[in-house]
């Protein structure tokens, strides 16, 4: 007997002596097993607040001793089953019979999938991860680049944004940390594809939802992006990028619980132009200076972020016009300031708080010809909202938003006086949703938005709703219906007010397999368009007759494959997507297939690590059917289609060491002959509409950079000074 | 006054009792432990933190032995549960512990090489600045605490590794992180103080010869 055991037991005697404190001792005894009967080995078997307990054994059974008497509770745990408590006399402990319930918040519970894209290193089930944004050959460090290699989304080389399921651009909202991003995309030329303005590595969860989405997301037709700061940066380092198209710098700094990054940046076309002219006569190339800087403070039940950024850009540069002998004249200069600030935090046990802001001031002066357009944006966004968890099975979401947009233009030309215009628009939207898990198999989640804007004087209401129910351990089905509403584009709203917001009803089944690192995703889905903008002339202006009398529909089926298991050192993707859509709106005589859409988009993504170079090669092969043009040498409208577009891209990201990296990539490495659409004529000649091919600025783009982290961690000599 | 002597005594031996429980307990847990039965012994642990709200080293240990379960574990679904389980205990341990200890940085450090471990590709960029944060830190709140000096090493060895880096001058750090084996007290009963056996193990592997004392 250790010394230790003979003084606690010499005590145990005195104690039970004096008082009678001491009863005798009771064996508490029983079984544990799961749902289906199988015994549970290795549970934590124990009378709560006391030493008292043991493990159950092979068979499940457990069997203890305790001094305890009277009403005692007793606690069965083990990962992945929720924690079982019993209170009962301890004199009644015996030969228990316990079933532990499966723990539905475990990694293989279902999770709605209808219509969700995520990314992320936290998301049960990720299909895209954080590096694959920089690492993906066509994306180009383009956050927006990398999701068009996931289905649902159309190949407009030309544009750049994000086009899902036969939507215009404008259709897919961009959200960071919840909070509204009015002007997401970077300002471009004509027929040279704009990018995301914001940088890939200061997000860690991407979330792409190309239909059905949360009732906390509205003002969106066709998808929403969710992106999220990451929040809190690892360590304080430098980085230094030098590349063919231009220079940037980035330190982050911690304190305390605080932190702070900036990045700024500066590009400049004018080398990479000089040795790789493109199709367009650049009088001053593309320039940007950008400078954007998050900043983080950790409460003790929150966290704060502050982020803001700005960027100008400009460029002047006449283009090849079949109207214009000697090109059209171009010119744009355009700042942009974003702020968002975000709080998330606990309140108590089971209430999260969220609350969060946005502004953005956008600004372009544009030449385009000898016609001056300037216009501001001063857009606003508030939101406010709360969750509570009610027990593992239910929670609820909900929150009140605020947008303001003030939007003036000025158009001025040589032979009209200045023509000034805009408009105030505030709208305001209440979200309620509840999300269910019925069991570990079966969970929906059912919301309902409203929202009332006063410049169209227009009251909307949502509702959403989505199921997932478990078929197999690996396999998944989900459904999701939903009314989604947005005030009609710029563009028309500036002219009028007398219209009202088109609305898409979506219906979305989904399956999803995913197993060891290998993931299937088949998604069905129809949605329909009511009250599509229309009007009676070519280009919307003041005297347009603006209408909602539009309408149209989109159907189709997505396929996705990914594969990181099968084959060493490879990780690999495939999109499909098909796509049957039809449109009558704008100022189009009949329902007709709008130039944004393909039938066919297909894409392949490779990845291929060589350890002996410490390399990753990879490659990203891009396809999309024909786009419809408008031939007006025949008669209606969209009635032809271009050749089907391709693109072969390839990348290499040599690790020279931990924190040195040399990058190289090439676009349509096979130069393809792409084309884009045609333009025609404004005037027929002897009868015919004469035409030009719309080829891109440039049919490859080369880019090497060199990327050099420095942090305080390479290596220190402390250990020498010993 | 018999009354009153007799409630002293009482009084007095309960508190002593109480004390001597969590030894006892402890000792039994650690008894488990090096009878090869971690799971028993993380139970055990888990009674003892659920029994005693206020000591950091039950849920300290707790995380540890899920976290060193997880080290070669090939199920993701394993290793996510019990990198969770191991995470929450050190939540715990982190919220009971005083401040600067650098065990919870060193196991936090060693948590996130599971995930790195486990999926390089996925993992790998996004925890490893971190963890070797967590090395920084915690060499500096405690510089002679040779689990810390040698996990630091380590990891840097690893990573010069896959680099293909040279990793000479990595070994005399190793060596010396070794050497602090030798010197250190723990700051308290059942504080962390083992690991010179996996320590030395490692460097013969690595650095191929044994250190000179």
């Amino acid at each position: 007997m250790k010394p230790n055991d003979f003084y606690s037991r010499f005590l145990l005697f005195h104690i039970s002596l004096f008082t009678q404190l001491l009863t005798a001792q009771m064996v508490v005894s029983g079984t544990v097993s799961s749902a289906g009967g199988s015994p549970v080995e290795g549970a934590n078997v124990y009378l709560d607040g006391t030493y008292d307990g043991t493990s159950s054994d092979v068979n499940g059974k457990f069997e203890f001793s305790t001094g305890e008497s009277g009403n005692q509770t007793l606690v069965i745990s083990f990962i992945s089953f929720e924690t079982f408590k019993l209170i009962e006399e301890v004199e009644k402990m015996i030969d228990l019979r316990i079933e532990l319930k499966e723990d539905i918040g475990a990694l293989d519970a279902v999770v709605i999938s209808a219509g969700t894209f995520e990314a992320g290193d936290n998301s049960k089930v990720s299909v895209l991860k954080p590096l694959d944004v920089v690492t993906t050959a066509s994306a180009l460090g383009d956050f927006v680049g990398a999701l068009q290699t996931l289905p649902g989304t159309s190949t407009v080389a030309e544009d750049g944004r994000l086009f899902v399921r036969g939507g215009e651009a404008g259709e897919s909202q961009i959200f960071i940390d919840g909070i509204r991003v009015f002007t997401p995309y970077t300002a471009s030329p004509n027929n040279v594809p704009s990018r995301g303005r914001y940088s890939p590595f200061l997000f860690d969860g991407i979330t792409f939802s190309t239909g059905g989405y949360s009732a906390e997301y509205g003002q969106a037709l066709s998808s929403v992006l969710l992106l999220k700061t990451i929040d809190e940066p690892t360590q304080e380092k430098t980085d230094i990028s030098v590349m063919s198209v231009g220079l940037g710098l980035g330190n982050t700094q911690i304190w305390d619980k605080n932190s702070l990054s900036v990045n700024a940046s500066y590009f400049n076309l004018s080398p990479y132009n000089a040795i790789f002219p493109d199709r367009n006569d650049w009088e001053k190339p593309f320039e940007v200076m950008a400078a954007e800087s998050v900043f983080r403070r950790k409460f003790n039940n929150g966290l704060l972020k502050i982020y803001g950024a700005f960027d100008a850009t400009n460029f002047e540069l006449t283009q090849e016009d079949i109207n214009y002998e000697d090109g059209l004249h171009f010119k744009l200069k355009n700042n942009n300031f974003y702020s968002n600030f975000s709080y998330e935090g606990r309140i108590g046990d089971s209430w999260k708080l969220f609350s969060g802001g946005s502004f953005t001031r956008a600004f372009n002066d544009l030449i385009i010809s000898d016609q001056l357009v300037e216009n501001i944006d001063n857009s606003l966004h508030l939101k406010l909202k709360l969750k509570k968890r009610f027990n593992k099975h239910i929670k609820l979401n909900f929150g009140a938003e605020y947008f303001y947009s003030d939007f003036k233009e000025t158009y001025a030309a040589d032979n009209i006086t200045d023509i000034s215009y805009g408009y105030n628009n505030p709208l305001g939207a209440l979200f309620a949703e509840t999300d269910v898990i019925f069991i570990k198999k079966l969970a929906a989640k059912v919301g309902v938005r409203a929202e009332y804007g006063s410049f169209l004087e227009e009251f909307t209401l949502s509702p959403r709703i989505s199921f997932a129910y478990k078929t197999s351990k690996n396999g998944q089905l989900s459904l999701a219906y939903g009314k989604f509403y947005q005030q009609p584009f710029q563009d028309v709203i500036k002219f009028s007010d007398k219209m009202e917001s088109p609305r898409t009803d979506h219906y979305i089944l989904n399956y999803q397999f995913s197993y060891n690192n290998r993931i299937f995703r088949a998604e069905v889905y129809r949605k329909n368009y009511h009250d599509l903008i229309t009007y009676s002339d070519d280009l919307p202006n003041f005297d347009s007759d603006f209408g909602n009398d539009g309408k149209g529909y989109a159907q189709g089926i997505d396929f996705f494959w990914r594969d990181n298991q099968s084959l060493k050192n490879i990780d690999y993707w495939v999109s499909y997507s098909y796509l049957d859509t039809e449109r009558l709106y704008l100022n189009y005589p009949y329902s007709a297939t709008p130039p944004v859409v393909n039938k066919h988009n297909i894409s392949v993504v490779g990845k291929y690590w060589i350890e002996n170079w410490r390399s990753q090669v990879g490659f990203s092969y891009n396809y999309g059917s024909g786009r419809s043009y408008t031939n007006p040498n025949k008669p209606g409208i969209l009635q032809e289609k271009t050749k089907p577009y391709n693109s072969l891209s390839f990348n290499w990201a040599y690790l020279l060491s931990q924190q040195k990296i040399l990058y190289f990539s090439i676009s349509n490495a096979l130069g393809f002959k792409n084309v884009n659409g045609y333009q025609y004529a404004d005037r027929p000649d002897n009868g015919i509409f004469d035409r030009r091919t719309l080829r891109p600025a440039a049919d490859q783009f080369f880019f090497i950079g060199f990327f050099w982290t420095l942090s305080d961690d390479g290596r220190d000599n402390q250990l020498d000074n010993l | 006054m018999k009354k009153l002597v007799l409630l002293l005594i009482v009084t007095v031996s309960i508190g002593t009792q109480a004390q001597s429980r969590f030894e006892q307990g402890m000792q039994k847990a650690f008894g488990l432990w090096q009878e090869g039965k971690p799971w028993d012994a993380a139970n055990m642990f888990e009674r003892i933190a659920n029994a005693e709200p206020n000591e950091w080293l039950p849920p300290f240990y707790v995380a540890q032995i899920n976290v060193f379960q997880s080290f070669n574990e090939k199920d993701e679904a394993e290793l996510k549960a019990k990198l969770k389980k191991a995470q929450d205990f050190l939540n715990d341990a982190k919220t009971l512990s005083p401040e600067n200890n650098e065990e919870l940085h060193l196991l936090q450090a060693q948590l996130l090489t599971c995930w790195v471990i486990f999926d390089g590709m996925k993992y790998g960029m996004t925890m490893s600045p971190k963890i070797t944060q967590l090395y920084a830190e915690a060499r500096k709140m405690a510089p002679n605490n040779p689990r810390v000096a040698f996990g630091k090493v380590e990891w840097e060895i690893g990573a010069a590794q896959y680099f293909k880096q040279d990793i000479t001058p990595f070994c005399d750090d190793m060596k010396n992180a070794l050497a602090l084996f030798d010197s250190f007290e723990p700051k308290g009963p059942f504080y962390p103080s083992g690991g010179k056996e996996y320590a030395q193990q490692t460097y013969n592997r690595t650095c191929g010869s044994t250190p000179q004392e």
